[in-house]
């Protein structure tokens, strides 16, 4: 039997409800979680009866502040119509389609669009539409009518999905003195991660973020993020990683609590070197970054490319980071094929910081640029980004020679001239 | 035997007999007996050949002059990117387009974001030690010759090469690298008409390898090489 918890009248926020679905792990430790203010318990071999379990419920949600609408069925449609004829009734095995034939289609969870065609049609009620050759409704709607006709007669096929527990594994010392140099937040870090670990390794799980907050004297608390490049339960990884981000770090008061939380756990083990197409490691990656960015305040950042006219939009920089998406992490084919090719140099821009130059003309073309005289000349070419917008960015860009050997990128934009950049 | 019986008293005779049995001894070697182990190649023919195979790992090796040095240095890049991530110090002239049209791989280039020169040094030491990247390129900053040295230790350790891009290298750099290239600008190779109906197509540049760690001075080469935009 399922137990349909139906809190539509006020749909909590989703922290509140994690820690609602949280709680009624007391009543059956198999929650289905629907969305936010719809869930169904599976009360097989669950002692007492229908009546006990909406009780029990009803204690538990009341301690939170919340009223429900409760019912009982052989499967979820039924369990819902339940709730929602009565709250705490009990729709008997058998009774199903009798008991859905008066309720609306919106119990169906389809498109208002849908139930408006529907009842265009002069379908309004449950009973209605399980009245109707099921061959020809699907055939006018499509396969999901197929659905919508079983669950109208109380055919509910659905699986039920439990939801997957949520571990938290942390480790946390407070009251313990005070720690006034990093010698000393670093035993303490050591300590914990150990702690961390072993509880990792006893669920299996492998932790993809840590979490560190740090408890000072002067009631302060500072905390950091710490991704890891890949999920990990390797102790010394984690350590390299705290210590990495908290070089260069400096703190109001001394030390008195410190608190870490394994974040992002998954299951399954760590790559191995020996199969890995690519030779970097993940974790030094990471840690190496975490102490490049403690060093420059900045992040490390990887470039990628996007489409724009202007030079200088058509990339970005977003924080490197070893994202099975973002990393290419296997020889392709194309790579393959690449090590037997030879290449040729291709010519590489500079961007430098924008500076306006004065340019003299001859015949329409730049003839003498920044007090140098061009040997060789090529453009204009016209790029307009933002066309659509008042006030578009409109420029001729030349590439130019100058009688040092330097090879130019300019532009002309308004009234003035600027150096962009120049080729290497 | 024959340098050493034709010697004479005067200086610009031994200075003489010295170059003749320094050729003497070059020219015996042969130029296919030189590869450098472990070279890391640019798959640029003419480069690879002028350095016996690709630059050496774990050195430092200097770029320089102007057209042409990042030309060179993003074969390299995009040679190492197969496999291998890459970091660049970028004091903001980069311009990834480019090093992508190279062949690079952007997804495995670490752009490091430093511009004052105590925080290039030690995102430097940081990348050496960590052993992360085949290759680190540095932009050229004045650091004192203990530091360059500390460079060059740590790279020899790491078997990391770090490259310096200076359009000159000063005497403290110049003395840490074990590996000079020199490039200048040619000539621009213009494709259609002068002015609108034409455009640049690339150009030609000349490399000097001025030293290196593993070929004799007077083996020490120059290749003509091209630019050419796809």
């Amino acid at each position: 039997m399922l137990l349909c918890i139906d809190l539509s009248g006020e749909i909590p926020e989703p922290e509140q409800w994690e820690e609602l679905l949280d709680a009624l792990d007391a009543v059956s430790p198999l929650i289905d979680d629907v969305r936010s203010g719809l869930a169904y318990l599976d009360m097989h071999g669950s002692p007492g009866g229908a009546s006990a379990w909406m009780t029990q419920t009803r204690t538990l949600l009341s301690a939170y502040g919340r009223v429900a609408r409760l019912g009982v069925g052989l499967n979820k449609i039924a369990a819902r119509a339940a709730a929602h004829v009565a709250d705490g009734s009990l729709c008997r095995p058998g009774s199903e389609a009798e008991l859905l034939a008066e309720l609306p289609l919106a119990l169906l969870d389809i498109e208002p669009e849908m139930i408006e065609r529907l009842t265009l049609l002069g379908i309004e009620r449950l009973g209605d539409l399980a009245a109707l050759p099921h061959g020809p409704f699907v055939r006018r709607f499509g396969s999901a009518a197929a659905r919508w006709h079983e669950l109208a007669k109380g055919v509910d096929r659905r699986p039920f999905l439990p939801r997957t527990r949520t571990v938290a594994i942390e480790a946390s010392i407070f009251g313990e003195g005070r720690a006034v140099d990093e010698a000393q937040v670093f035993f303490a870090l050591r300590m914990l991660l150990t702690r961390v670990c072993s509880d990792l390794e006893r669920c299996g799980k492998r932790a993809g973020a840590l979490h560190l907050s740090l408890e000072l004297e002067d009631a302060g608390t500072v905390s950091y993020d710490v991704p890891l490049a890949m999920p990990t339960a390797a102790e010394r990884t984690m350590f390299e990683m705290l210590r990495a981000k908290l070089e260069g770090a400096t703190f109001e008061a001394p030390v008195v609590g410190l608190r870490i939380q394994a974040r992002i756990l998954e299951e399954g083990g760590e790559a191995q070197a020996l199969l890995r197409a690519v030779d970097f490691d993940p974790a030094k990656v990471a840690v190496t970054i975490a102490r490049l960015e403690a060093i420059l305040g900045e992040s490390v950042t990887r470039a990628t490319m996007r489409q724009a006219h202007l030079l200088e939009e058509r990339f970005a920089y977003e924080p490197f980071s070893l994202d099975k998406r973002k990393v290419t992490p296997l020889q392709t084919e194309s790579d393959r094929g690449s090590a037997e090719e030879s290449r040729t140099a291709v010519p590489q821009l500079r961007l430098l910081e924008v500076r306006e130059i004065p340019v003299e003309l001859r015949a329409g073309e730049p003839a003498i640029v920044d007090r140098q005289a061009v040997t060789q000349c090529a453009g204009p070419w016209r790029i307009q980004e933002r066309p659509f917008v008042p006030a578009p960015i409109t420029r001729d860009e030349y590439d130019v020679v100058l009688a040092d050997g330097t090879f130019a990128r300019i532009y002309h934009q308004g009234a003035h001239w600027y150096l962009r950049g120049v080729y290497e | 035997m024959t340098a050493l019986a034709s010697l004479d008293p005067t200086r610009d005779d031994k200075v003489r007999a010295f170059e003749r049995l320094k050729a003497e001894l070059s020219a015996k070697m042969g130029p296919a007996s030189l590869t450098v182990e472990g070279a890391l190649p640019t798959a640029i023919p003419e480069v690879d050949r002028l350095l016996a195979g690709g630059f050496p790992p774990g050195v430092v090796a200097t770029l320089e002059g102007t057209a042409g040095r990042w030309s060179l240095a993003a074969g390299l890049i995009a040679e190492l990117t197969r496999r291998s991530l890459v970091a660049i110090l970028d004091d903001g002239t980069l311009y990834p387009p480019s090093l992508a049209e190279a062949g690079a791989r952007l997804d495995r280039v670490l752009v490091v974001p430093a511009r004052k020169t105590l925080e290039v040094a030690r995102a430097v030491d940081v990348l050496l030690r960590s052993r992360i990247c085949r290759l680190v390129l540095m932009p050229a900053i004045a650091l004192r010759d203990a530091i360059w040295s500390r460079l060059a230790m740590l790279a020899h350790r790491s078997g990391v090469l770090l490259i310096v891009m200076a359009s000159r290298a000063g005497a403290a750099l110049s003395a840490a690298a074990e590996v000079r290239l020199y490039c200048a600008f040619d000539r621009a190779i213009v494709r259609g008409k002068r002015g609108l109906w034409g455009n640049f197509a690339g150009f030609d540049f000349c490399i000097d390898l001025r030293k290196h760690k593993h070929i004799p001075a007077a083996r020490l080469g120059t290749a003509r090489l091209r630019a050419a935009l796809h």
